[in-house]
């Protein structure tokens, strides 16, 4: 049984697999990358040109989202000059460079702490991190709140045992918004640096130790630099998340970011144009500032393998 | 000064005793091999030295110091490594001044000394290279510069030659014997290669089961070997068992399993017991071959001369040859039992399967062992 599902399925895969060796190189590659591309095109191309066309239309008459078929920079001109908007951009970059610096340091330290483990530890501390991704974000960022509100459990053990008379005011607040958001991308940065630090070699740390390098400096000579691909990786994944974070800031937090408000422009108050253009807006910020972390990143460390 | 000193050195790893009890003093300017079989301990005794593995019993001293509990950056030795750990993302001038940058030695200088290590090691030209991009050879050569310039007091070793092909792994050898000679520092050298060993050292020491069996000159060492295990792993041997037969004032008689009696000098300092059970050594190079003697005897096969009491000789039948460059290896059967003989190819007289042909050796060049390895003092 097994074996004749087998030979239809390797036969299946010959007949797939004889045209597609007998093209040119550059074709089957091309044929190869067709249903990403297809499949990229659907559902990111052709969503973000109609984005940016409604980014470009006049504001909607009462009750319509936006006036289709108008052409108009208003909303552009509305994002880059009024207050709010360039609150609310300043606000998300706030907790996303302060939660990357945060998620990518402590990721770091992590990393190295699975590599080093062996046996039981070892496992245990990647079960750990991997644990959290199996509950979803939501319960996960909620549980913050009774946890680390005013009246919840971190602060009553605090001032039952003294160290408090005022209780902390984490939830609701930047802070809460930044602890929750970091244990949201913590794992990935901790996985995507581990990744890298998985395949080097610990002689090498031994032999600048050797050469008189101390422990610390050992680290921040040898290890730093080869794990800096996946520090990188860890950092644009944690950076772009973390700017773009709703969950986190609405839940923990006690202001608008970017994301919050683009739900609200979109969902209430149907003001399409400013909420496609604050989001342009925001892609364009990102970009650069992502592209200017890499370079000053890829300083430091040995070449990143962009394959 | 920067004699070492280990004294009782051991590592356990849980339940597995990696190295026991290693003590062994190890002279100012010395190159001293340790050899051994892979898992006789070896690198991890190179490793306690360097501060890389701490001891979980013994002290080592370097110098005048007790160093067991410094870690390795404080310890004025420098390791090269079996894969040579050199750092990729460095440039290899960049590797070699890494000791010297961490000595927070000036740019220039540093700059400079790397330089000259580089060009102590022929690869100069390659200072701006990715050491990525190198060969294997060349990947050693630069290893051993970037341990070089931070001017050790000791330089470990570990395998670092293991790694290379034939040719260029002897042209090492003779390099790092030059640099030996020339910087006048005491060198450790980790090695399995019996034939490095005895290239290299000044001192062998040879380890197994975690243990130093035995620590000597080359020529000590293979000639007076301490047990069994070093006899078999230094070179090539012919063991045959064996039981004491009869003891005589000047001679043992062992009765061996190629059937024949075998007439060992000895003047009885180690007492043997009549039917004691013995290993009996012949290496290759004490046996002298030539064409059977004309079949008089009675059974040519085991026929036995034994004239002026310690020749010994032996005739059996060639059962292959095989050709190994600039020997010939002759496979010998005798009795139930075969040894191996060698012929170096310029020598005359070529035999084939089939062929009779007459062993001889002098009964003063066998090496005698009892049961338990130790050998006997005959």
């Amino acid at each position: 049984m097994s074996g004749n599902s087998n030979a239809t399925a390797s036969g299946a895969i010959e007949r797939l697999w004889k045209p597609l060796v007998a093209r040119s190189r550059s074709k089957r590659a091309l044929l190869l990358m067709a249903p990403l591309v297809i499949f990229e095109l659907l559902i990111f191309v052709a969503p973000f040109l109609i984005l940016l066309r409604i980014s470009v239309s006049e504001a909607g008459e009462r009750g319509t989202a936006y006036a289709e078929g108008t052409w108009s920079a208003d909303a552009y001109a509305n994002v880059l000059t009024s207050e709010v908007p360039r609150e609310v951009i300043v606000h998300s970059f706030t907790i996303g460079l302060i939660a990357t610096a945060i998620a990518v340091a402590v990721g770091l330290l992590y990393a190295y702490a699975i590599w080093r483990a062996d046996g039981f530890t070892k496992s245990l501390l990647l079960f750990s991190v991997v644990l959290p991704l199996l509950t979803t974000l939501v319960v996960k960022t909620y549980a913050f709140r009774p946890l680390l509100s005013p009246t919840g459990t971190l602060n009553s053990l605090l001032e039952s045992v003294g160290l408090l008379s005022t209780p902390l005011e984490i939830v609701p607040g930047l802070a809460g918004a930044i602890v929750g958001q970091v244990y949201i991308v913590l794992p990935y940065a901790v996985l995507a640096i581990y990744s890298v630090l998985a395949t080097m070699d610990w002689q090498l740390v031994e032999a600048a130790r050797d050469l008189g390098a101390s422990r610390p400096r050992s680290v921040l000579e040898v290890v730093v630099p080869q794990a800096m691909p996946g520090i990188i990786v860890a950092t644009v994944i944690s950076f772009a998340w973390s700017v773009g974070s709703y969950a986190a800031p609405f839940l923990l937090g006690d202001d608008v970011t970017f994301a919050m408000r683009v739900e609200g422009q979109i969902l209430r108050d149907f003001q399409w144009p400013t909420a496609t253009a604050l989001s342009v807006v925001m892609i364009a910020a990102m970009l650069v500032v992502i592209s200017a972390l890499v370079a000053v990143l890829s300083r430091f460390g040995g070449e990143v393998e962009y394959a | 000064m920067s004699e070492i000193e280990l004294s009782g050195l051991e590592k356990r790893y849980g339940d597995e005793l990696a190295v026991e009890d290693v003590s062994v003093t190890i002279e100012d300017g010395e190159l001293l091999c340790l050899l051994g079989p892979s898992g006789s301990g070896k690198s991890t005794t190179l490793r306690m030295i360097a501060g890389l593995t701490s001891p979980t019993d013994g002290t080592v001293r370097i110098g005048e110091d007790d160093v067991t509990e410094r870690p390795a950056y404080d310890r004025t030795t420098a390791t090269v490594f079996q894969d040579w750990a050199l750092f990729p993302h460095k440039t290899v001038l960049e590797n070699v001044a890494f000791g010297l940058r961490m000595q927070s030695t000036s740019t220039d200088e540093r700059r400079e000394r790397a330089r000259e290590m580089l060009d102590r090691v022929e690869m100069a030209e390659h200072a701006d290279d990715n050491p990525t991009n190198l060969s294997g050879g060349q990947k050693q050569r630069v290893a051993l510069a970037r341990s070089l310039a931070v001017n050790p007091d000791v330089l470990l070793l570990d395998e670092p030659l293991s790694n290379l092909d034939k040719r260029l792994r002897e042209d090492m050898q003779i390099e790092l014997r030059e640099i030996h000679e020339d910087l006048e520092k005491t060198f450790v050298h980790v090695t399995h290669d019996q034939d490095e060993a005895f290239t290299l050292a000044d001192r062998i020491g040879i380890m197994a089961d975690g243990e130093l069996v035995q620590v000597g000159d080359p020529h000590e060492v293979y000639e007076n070997p301490k047990n069994r295990f070093i006899e078999g792993f230094l070179g090539d041997t012919n063991f045959l068992a064996g039981e004491v037969a009869r003891t005589t004032a000047e001679s043992v008689v062992v009765e061996t399993e190629l059937g024949q009696e075998m007439i060992l000098p000895s003047d009885g300092d180690d007492a043997l017991a009549v039917g004691e059970s013995l290993t009996l050594s012949l290496r290759p190079e004490v046996l002298t071959i030539g064409e059977s003697p004309v079949a008089n005897d009675a059974d040519p096969e085991t026929a036995t001369v034994a004239d002026g009491g310690t020749t010994n000789e032996i005739v059996g039948t060639v059962e292959n040859a095989i050709y190994r460059g600039s020997t010939v290896r002759y496979s010998v059967a005798i009795e139930n039992s075969s040894v191996f003989v060698e012929r170096t190819v310029a020598d005359s007289g070529a035999f084939d399967a089939g062929d009779d042909i007459r062993i001889r050796w002098n009964g003063a060049d066998v090496l005698a062992f009892r049961e338990d390895g130790t050998r006997v003092d005959l």
